[in-house]
Order: structure tokens, then C-alpha cells, then sequence
């Protein structure tokens, strides 16, 4: 029987998804809520159904039996890395494919602890701190002490820790603590804010780094046992909210920029380290492990994701396989439904420098609030190494969706080197017109400038 | 004194002769539509069952929140898959005292209006105030933070510019997103009140609860 996917994501991502189907000969079916009814996502479909919310999964599981589907899809975001959603998917009277790893996976590497737990008991350097919830001041207060005397050892000028709630993300119930007396009233808000947002009062410690890059391992592995990396990449450009705006592939590049460490035997390092704890726990999927890199050249692994990440394309824009070009959602749907990869690391070459490109309708000079409005104009330049990824229809004016991100678009720019990637970019970004108006009638702002200016910095160590 | 007595007579009379407001009742998420509980034409109650959606094996029963008469009822989707926000009858709801009231008082207000399609909720000094001296007598003062917009993922302040005044009015729901350009709060200054009182009760007199 022919396979058919729900996708089960909205703009761009569910256009990516819907190119690797069609490449692949694959049925597929969208899913969108009224407010998205606009996007490209939603025009360019045949089959679509409108449901309430991208996130119930018996919406996507009603569309997915009406629709006669054999996989879901879920994209990033939303159900992406819900373990119980994979689980339902899988287990139901009327099993799917999900197009993720197996859900055991997704939940013993969702969870930031257990990550570090088994990156330890693997001998993979993890950010010192806890690595179990702590509910007591005093175990707080000893563990605290224990992580700045590690901060100054390592010549830490002002040493931070960071106190979070251990079932948080988002960047949300996270406090920074200067000093040993700052500890106990900090630990007891964010306790309080934990129990009151998340239900549980857990609270974990950490050392903080206050100079780091962030570099990630983009990996592929199948049921059959088989795994690869597609190299790394680097996302240490990211708004106030850490919310990543420049993205390059690979983590580092050598010939651009010199370090006091060698970055080739730190790219080596986390690939290996990455593969290592990807084998242990048997990864089937395309999964990202993601990484801080210190001036002094010291890697410490940070999470897992277990998805497709919004930046794969820059991965795969650098990579061949056999000298043709990658595509890591194919990729993912192919080893979801089972097929092997018929190539092995050896026939994986990389060439040039991939940067990656956030347009976002935000307000960077006012602390990068996002926008919403009218799109009247939106143009983008054609070039054989440009790729513009967006839900935004040209031919009509487009109302940006409040419910979700003000993310527009993404530019992919290629080149045979990192000056000329740098150049091609800017150019990209000078030539690209967008225009329109906010809901309160002003003029609609974007992040181009931003972008711009934030080239400068790439690949350099934040100052 | 800023309140136009003819705008407001205005619309007294043309609430007279539509006097009611219109709901249509649509799927709040996909499913089969399994029975409808109403028919064309029947009276019902808030709180009464319209029609069963059936979705992932369970039936999930879709209740009016209005009172009212039944029309348009969509009997060719009976036991059809349906989509989310799929219109399935309309409900005539005659217009109570109290929502004719609502509709005077956006009249008679210093209205501030959603600027964003978003979710909103009183400051907490506000909302403090607000259940201390109650909607009528709750006083804001200008630069306070009046309420707070979650838009995007993001919580924004919404400052009072103006001179202070009294929020006479809640038009929102903490709980519903907002449409851009929607009434959010009914300011007055302090003098308008008894006013906006007077009128208030002129319309009680004209308008009698049913």
C-alpha cells in the first residue's frame, strides 16, 4: 500500500515536508487552523482539513484515520517531542508510522537530567550541577558552593549558577545567582514558581558559562542499527530570548578564524561523543545533540533533539552523499518507514559554508518584541545559492497569525568558502524587499538589520 | 459632560427593532456530527445540548451558551466528518437587559479597544482593585499598568496614557482570545459616573428583564 503522511506542523516546516513527500512519490494531507488559512502551507495543498489546534493530538488522529493516513509527521514544536504523542501513534487500535524516533527515546533524551545522567555514566562532559531535581535548601546551598569553587578553578572572572525549574523550558523559571547568600531566597521563588507553573517544586543547579559558543551535531540513524552524522553547525547568534537568528554550517571554520584550541579536534570530539550516546540508546531518527564550546576549547554536551530542527537545511546544503546533494527530511521519512541507507559515513563529503538566515517581524531596537500586521510586499532575489523557506504568499498580502512565532522566513545561502557565504548573504538580505504595516497602522519592522549587523560576529566568541 | 444622548437614542432604536443577536454555533473541532438534540425552529436554554460530535471514539455533546431560537440547522452534515469551526445552526437570541446595556455603554465609554488579536488579563494592581472596589469604582491613574497582552508568546504591558479614570466596564473574557479592534475595558472619569449611572438606569426602565 502506497504510505500516506499527515503532516502534522504548519508553515514552512509543513512545506519542506510536503517537497520530501512529493520527491519520495508519497501521499500526504495538511492539517491548519483559521488562523493560518493564508499560509502557503494551506494553498498549495490538495487534501487539507481544518482542525482547532496543531497541538491536540485527537485532532491530528481524527484527521489522520478520516484521511486514510499510514504516518504523521510532526515537524518541530507543537508534538514533536511529546513521548506520549509518539507513544498513542504508535499503540492505538489503528497503529501510524511516526516520523520521529521510537518514543522510549524521545523520553528517556526529552528529559535534560537523564540526558546528563547518561552522558556521565558515558564519560561525556556535561555543564557541572545537579543531576537530580533538588527539593532541600541546604543540599541547594552545599551544591551551589561546590559549583563555584568549580567556576573559579576554571578562571571563571565573575562565576554564575543558574537556578531552574527542573520541569521548565522555554527559558521559563530560571534565576541567576551571584553570590553564596543569593541561594536559599532564590531557591525557594523558583521552587514556589515551579510548584505553581509546572506542579513540581523541582529545582535543579548549574554552573553558568559566561563565554561559550553553541555548536550542534546533526545525526541520522535507523531500526536497522545504522547511524551517521551530517557534521555541525553553529547557533551561537540568538536573540535576548535565546531564540536562535544565525545559524552556520559547520560549527567552525578554520580557515576563517583561528581559536586559542584547536577546532578540528573539537568538532571531532563532539562528533564522537555525539555518535557514542546515539548508538547507546539506539537512535533511529534524525536527532541534534547540542553543545557549549568555551574559548579555552572545553565541550559540554547540554540537551538532545529528538527532531527535525528549523536549521537542518544548512546541514544538508554542505553535505553530499555520493556527490548529490541531501535532504534530511527525506531522509527522516525514508528511515521512517523502514528502508536502510544505503550509503555509509565514508560516502558523506562536506564542501563550502551554509548560513542560515531568521527573518522574524520583531522589534529589535525595542527588546525584540515581536510584530504583527499586514505584509503588503515580500520579494526575495534568485540565485542558485539562495533557498527561501517561508509560508508567505508573494501575490497577495498576507496578515501575520498571532497565535504562533513571527517567524516569516528562512534564508539559506551557500558558499565554496565563509567570506563568500558572508558576502552572498548580505547580499541576499540587501536585495530582499519586504513591506507592510502593523495591526496599529505603522510601518511593519523585520530583524533584516539586525541580521546585517550580526554577520560581523560569526563564528567569533561572544564579547 | 461627553456622553451624545442622540447617538445613544440612536441605537436604543435600532436594538428595538432587531432585538437579537445572532450566534452561529460552529464544530470547535473535527469529528462526526452523530445527532442533533434540536430542531429547526426549537427554543432552548443555556446549557442545553444542540448535537453530538464524535471524535477519537468519544462523544463529545456541544451545548448552546445562549438562549434562544434554533435556525438554519445543518442537517445534510448528519453523520459526516467535519472540520473544526464547521457552521452547524444558528442560534436568535433575543438581546437580555444586561447586553443591551453592554452595547450602550461601548457607546457611552471611553472604550480601549483590543490593538492585537490576543489574550488579556488585568494588571495585578488592577485586577487587586478591581475586586476590592469593584468594576463601577476601581480608579487607574495615568502611567499605571492596566492590563497585560499575552501576543506571541509574549506578555506586553498596556499602560493608561490618559487622565485617571474609572473602569466602569469589563468587556472581556481572561480566558478567550480577543480579535484586534474589540472592547476591553469602559473608562470614564470619576464625574461621568453618576452620568453613565443615569443612563444606565433610564435603559433598566426602558428595557425591562425578561
Amino acid at each position: 500500500m502506497k504510505e500516506r503522511l499527515l503532516i502534522a506542523n504548519r508553515g514552512e516546516i509543513a512545506l519542506r515536508i510536503m517537497e520530501a513527500c512529493e520527491e519520495l512519490g508519497l501521499d500526504y494531507v495538511v492539517v491548519y487552523t483559521r488562523a493560518d488559512e493564508e499560509s502557503l502551507h494551506v494553498r498549495r495543498a490538495r487534501r487539507k482539513f481544518r482542525i482547532a489546534d496543531y497541538r491536540d493530538p485527537n485532532e491530528i488522529l481524527a484527521v489522520a484515520d478520516e484521511a486514510g493516513c499510514t504516518a504523521v509527521h510532526p515537524g518541530y514544536g507543537f508534538l514533536a517531542e511529546d513521548f506520549r504523542f509518539a507513544r498513542r501513534v504508535v499503540k492505538r487500535s489503528r497503529p501510524l508510522i511516526f516520523v520521529g524516533p521510537r518514543w522510549e527515546v524521545i523520553r528517556d533524551l526529552g528529559s535534560k537530567l537523564n540526558v546528563k545522567r547518561l552522558a556521565r555514566e558515558m564519560g561525556i562532559p556535561v555543564i557541572p550541577g545537579t543531576t537530580e531535581p533538588l527539593y532541600n535548601e541546604i543540599e541547594a546551598e552545599a551544591k551551589a558552593e561546590e559549583l563555584f569553587q568549580w567556576l573559579v578553578e576554571n578562571g571563571e572572572p565573575e562565576p554564575r549558577l543558574l537556578i531552574k525549574a527542573s520541569a521548565g523550558g522555554g527559558g521559563m523559571g530560571i534565576e541567576e545567582v551571584r553570590e553564596l547568600d543569593e541561594v536559599r531566597p532564590i531557591f525557594r521563588r523558583v521552587r514556589a514558581y515551579a510548584k505553581r507553573l509546572f506542579g513540581d517544586e523541582g529545582v535543579v543547579i548549574e554552573a553558568k558559562l559566561s563565554c561559550f559558543q553553541h555548536l550542534e551535531v546533526q545525526l541520522l540513524g535507523n531500526q536497522h542499527g545504522e547511524l551517521v552524522h551530517f557534521g555541525t553547525r553553529n547557533c551561537t547568534i540568538q536573540s535576548p530570548g535565546r531564540q536562535k537568528r544565525v545559524e552556520l554550517a559547520p560549527g567552525f571554520d578554520p580557515a576563517y578564524l583561528t581559536y586559542e584550541f584547536s577546532p578540528e579536534r573539537v568538532l571531532e570530539e563532539i562528533v564522537n561523543h555525539s555518535l557514542k550516546m546515539a548508538e547507546a540508546v539506539g537512535y533511529d531518527s534524525v536527532g541534534t545533540w547540542e553543545w557549549l564550546v568555551t574559548p579555552e576549547g572545553r565541550a559540554y554536551l547540554m540537551e538532545v533533539n529528538t527532531r527535525i530542527q528549523v536549521e537542518n537545511e544548512i546541514s544538508a546544503r554542505i553535505s553530499r552523499i555520493r556527490k548529490r546533494p541531501v535532504n534530511l527530511i527525506r531522509e527522516q521519512i525514508r528511515m521512517a518507514l523502514g528502508e536502510k541507507l544505503g550509503y555509509t559515513q565514508r560516502d558523506i563529503t562536506f564542501q563550502g559554508t551554509a548560513i542560515e538566515l531568521r527573518l522574524v517581524a520583531e522589534d529589535t531596537r525595542r527588546n525584540f518584541r515581536p510584530l504583527s500586521g499586514t505584509i503588503t510586499r515580500f520579494q526575495y532575489p534568485r540565485y542558485p545559492w539562495l533557498t527561501v523557506r517561508t509560508h508567505v504568499p508573494q501575490d497577495r498580502p498576507y496578515t501575520i497569525p498571532t497565535e504562533y512565532d513571527p517567524n516569516l522566513a528562512l534564508l539559506i545561502v551557500w558558499g565554496e568558502n565563509t567570506p563568500q557565504a558572508l558576502e552572498r548573504a548580505r547580499r541576499a538580505l540587501e536585495e530582499m524587499i519586504l513591506e507592510g504595516h502593523t495591526s496599529g497602522g505603522g510601518p511593519l519592522h523585520s530583524n533584516v538589520s539586525y541580521l546585517w549587523e550580526k554577520l560581523k560576529e560569526v563564528y567569533r566568541f561572544p564579547v | 459632560m461627553g456622553i451624545d444622548h442622540r447617538k445613544i437614542n440612536r441605537l436604543l432604536q435600532k436594538l428595538r427593532s432587531h432585538p437579537y443577536c445572532v450566534y452561529a454555533i460552529e464544530t470547535p473541532h473535527t469529528g462526526y456530527l452523530r445527532s442533533f438534540r434540536v430542531k429547526e425552529g426549537s427554543e432552548v436554554q443555556p446549557g442545553e445540548i444542540l448535537f453530538l460530535l464524535e471524535r477519537e471514539r468519544n462523544l463529545k455533546p456541544v451545548k448552546s451558551r445562549v438562549s434562544g431560537r434554533v435556525q438554519r440547522l445543518r442537517q445534510d452534515l448528519l453523520d459526516r466528518f467535519v472540520e473544526a469551526g464547521e457552521p452547524i445552526l444558528e442560534i436568535w437570541h433575543p438581546l437580555s437587559q444586561e447586553e443591551v446595556i453592554s452595547e450602550i455603554l461601548q457607546e457611552a465609554l471611553q472604550v480601549l479597544r483590543a490593538p492585537e488579536t490576543a489574550r488579556y488579563l488585568p494588571s495585578p494592581e488592577i485586577e487587586a482593585r478591581l475586586r476590592k472596589d469593584g468594576p463601577g469604582k476601581a480608579l487607574v491613574h495615568p502611567g499605571e499598568d492596566l492590563l497585560i497582552m499575552t501576543f506571541m508568546k509574549r506578555e506586553t504591558p498596556i499602560r493608561h496614557e490618559g487622565p485617571p479614570a474609572v473602569i466602569y466596564r469589563i468587556f472581556f473574557d481572561p480566558q478567550e482570545v480577543v480579535p484586534a479592534g474589540n472592547p476591553l475595558l469602559g473608562l470614564c472619569s470619576p464625574e461621568e459616573v453618576p452620568y453613565i449611572d443615569r443612563v444606565l438606569a433610564r435603559i433598566r426602565e426602558e428595557w425591562p428583564e425578561q
